[in-house]
């Protein structure tokens, strides 16, 4: 079984990076302006924070598990960071590493929570994501933490060799995490449980422990991109991270990771997410009125679901 | 003074359009990014949309406005709106700015990129030079609260509702309310929301506050939503003369408001006139125009007596 799911997975970015290979070709044909140096640049850019969201999600959606409160985490963190760098005048670098460390302690206190407790990570995560904001709010009154120190800028606003340092350290960890996920006894943990929890029980696995250090990785990357954003703004935004979780999860499904857990990659919803980029920049490229927008981009997203359904179906003889 | 601001603008756009200047060209293309999607910037796109008819007609130019809204108010998808549509090379873009230290970085990748740029209802960030298109913030707010203490009789609890913090014409707004009431020492603030320029939100913060302070006298607000959700929830509460309102801006349930007389007034921006300058300023600028440093648009404080005729 668990040879057939990375089989499966291998295949599935396969199909996965030709449609956003094909996607690219078709929208540089459709605007003039989509393949441009500029343009490239925002996509990846844009790619660097949801990425990093979206592979939390992914190995979450693996175990079968979902965290809706990931992005509030990624804002609460952002903002801890600033207070930490402005209010308190922490070194700015200490300072970010102490607000991912947060997200690693908020996503930590969650997965205790789903496993302690016995309950719907959905529904625990709903709650928790009011939660986080409202601390959010309360540190904030929802007034952004202004003038963080240029130091740190060039994490969020940086480029190597035209590359946004964002992205290169989203690609990074996206990279090194697919690794651990399909070649470590952990990676194959998770996979195992995602499958038939009773059965990884069964042979042994501490379920609970797995769970818990997923959550605790997926709050760290959020914290990271909530880190990382506000050394792009510049600022500490109390909304940094509000429109993150849907289309984290939309990302890892139309990368091939299956919600109901065991099956996909973690580098197959990143490009996922580039599909989602890609989309949503060649709508406002070529023009579409914002009232539309936000049709066209579900419309788009319920069609790769749908075809990511039937893939599976059609080559695998599986739902 | 505000009439010969606006004559001097339109001169030196149509002055632009006919004096056929170096880099004049058939066609144009200019970008208008809100704050959100809302219908006070509907009506901003609106009188963009006028100044394109109008510079066709005077000029024999081809303007086409784009019109790109963040579907929240959220610097992060602003600045996302606001990148794209630098990556498709525009004659200029007008910009609401939500927070202007955050906005920044990309307005200068934008200025790198030779697009030129103009601000409306808000001001540049520190640092940056471009016009700015709006009204005295300020005075727009003073001119509600002054009303506010005069309906109250100088003496009383009042509250404000705060649109999106980090806007700056919103804080502005605020920071303008509170001078005015501290200056009243029979004036007391006892109650502040934040509603992020969202109706609903307005609606629910005011009706928890009015509920908290029984004996408020009267609120006024830093955004458009603000008072037309504090005014839903006076009438939800039925404290319709009990608790004064005076509102921003002229959207059309703010203007219903005030013949009902749910609020007593409201100080009003020019959204139309906003977005037709918008693009005339962007216009005279892609022309190699030098543009003044603002263009002040003006305010209206709309009430029972002046409703006939006020943009409906």
């Amino acid at each position: 079984m668990k040879l057939k799911n990375i089989g499966f997975s291998t295949m599935q970015i396969g199909i996965v990076a030709i449609v956003l290979a094909a996607l690219i070709a078709v929208s540089s044909l459709v605007s003039e302006y989509f393949a441009s140096s500029y343009n490239m640049m925002i996509i990846a850019r844009s790619l660097a924070f949801i990425g990093l969201v979206t592979t939390g999600q992914a190995m979450l959606m693996l175990l079968g598990e979902l965290d809706i409160s990931l992005g509030t985490i990624g804002g609460l963190c952002g903002v801890i960071a600033g207070m930490l760098m402005v209010n308190l005048g922490l070194n700015p670098f200490v300072s970010m590493l102490l607000a991912v460390m947060f997200g690693a302690l908020f996503g930590l206190f969650n997965g205790l929570l789903v496993t302690g407790l016995g309950l719907h990570s959905l529904v625990l995560t709903i709650a928790m994501a009011g939660v986080y904001k409202g601390i959010n709010l309360v540190l904030t009154k929802g007034v952004a933490i202004t003038n963080i120190p240029e130091q740190v800028q060039f994490l969020g606003r940086g480029q190597v060799w035209g590359i946004p340092v964002p992205f290169i350290i989203m690609l990074v960890i996206a990279l090194l995490i697919t690794v651990i996920a399909h070649k470590s006894p952990f990676g194959r943990y998770i996979f195992a449980i995602g499958d038939n929890p009773p059965a990884a029980r069964m042979l042994g696995i501490k379920t609970n422990r797995i769970r818990i250090m997923v959550f605790t990785l997926a709050g760290t990357l959020a914290a990271l991109a909530g880190t990382l954003m506000v050394a792009r703004l510049g600022t500490a935004q109390p909304s940094i991270g509000d429109s993150w979780v849907l289309p984290s999860i939309a990302a890892a499904v139309i990368g091939g990771v299956a919600t109901t857990g065991g099956v996909g990659s973690p580098l197959g919803a990143i490009l996922g997410a580039g599909i989602i980029g890609v989309i949503e920049n060649i709508i406002v490229l070529y023009g579409v009125s914002p009232y539309w927008q936000g049709v066209i981009s579900g419309v788009v997203v319920v069609l790769a679901i749908s075809f990511d359904s039937i893939s599976r179906r059609f080559l695998f003889g599986r739902h | 003074m505000k009439k010969m601001v606006f004559g001097a603008a339109v001169a030196a756009a149509v002055m632009a359009g006919l004096s056929g200047a170096a880099v004049a060209k058939d066609s144009y293309r200019f970008v208008i990014v809100p704050k959100v999607v809302h219908p006070w910037f509907d009506l901003v796109n609106d009188g963009a949309m006028e100044a394109a008819a109008y510079l066709k007609e005077t000029a024999g130019v081809d303007v086409e406005v784009e019109y790109l809204a963040p579907q929240t108010a959220s610097v992060v998808e602003q600045n996302q709106i606001l990148e794209r549509a630098i990556a498709t090379r525009p004659d200029g873009i007008a910009i609401d700015l939500l927070d202007a230290s955050a906005n920044k970085p990309v307005l200068e990748e934008a200025q790198q990129a030779g697009v030129k740029l103009a601000a409306f209802d808000s001001v540049p960030p520190d640092g940056m030079v471009f016009t700015a298109i709006g009204n005295d913030f300020c005075e727009q707010a003073k001119l509600a609260s002054e009303r506010l203490v005069e309906l109250l009789g100088g003496k009383g609890k009042v509250a404000i509702m705060q649109g999106v913090p980090t806007a700056p014409n919103h804080n502005i707004r605020y920071e303008c309310h509170k001078e005015v009431f501290a200056s009243y020492p029979d004036i007391e603030l006892v109650a502040e929301g934040i509603d992020n320029d969202d109706i609903e939100t307005a609606q629910k913060q005011a009706a928890t506050i009015m509920q908290s302070n029984p004996d408020l006298g009267g609120w006024v607000a830093c955004d458009a939503a603000g008072p037309i959700g504090i005014g839903q929830a006076i009438k939800e509460a039925g404290l319709e003369g009990k608790v004064q309102m005076v509102g921003l801006d002229n959207l059309p349930d703010m203007i219903t408001l005030v013949e009902e007389g749910v609020a007593d007034s409201s100080s009003s921006t020019r959204p139309q006139i906003q977005g037709f300058y918008s693009v005339m300023m962007l216009y005279d600028g892609a022309n190699g125009i030098v543009t003044p440093k603002t263009v002040d648009t003006g305010i209206l404080l709309i009430s029972k007596d002046n409703l006939e005729g006020e943009l409906r």
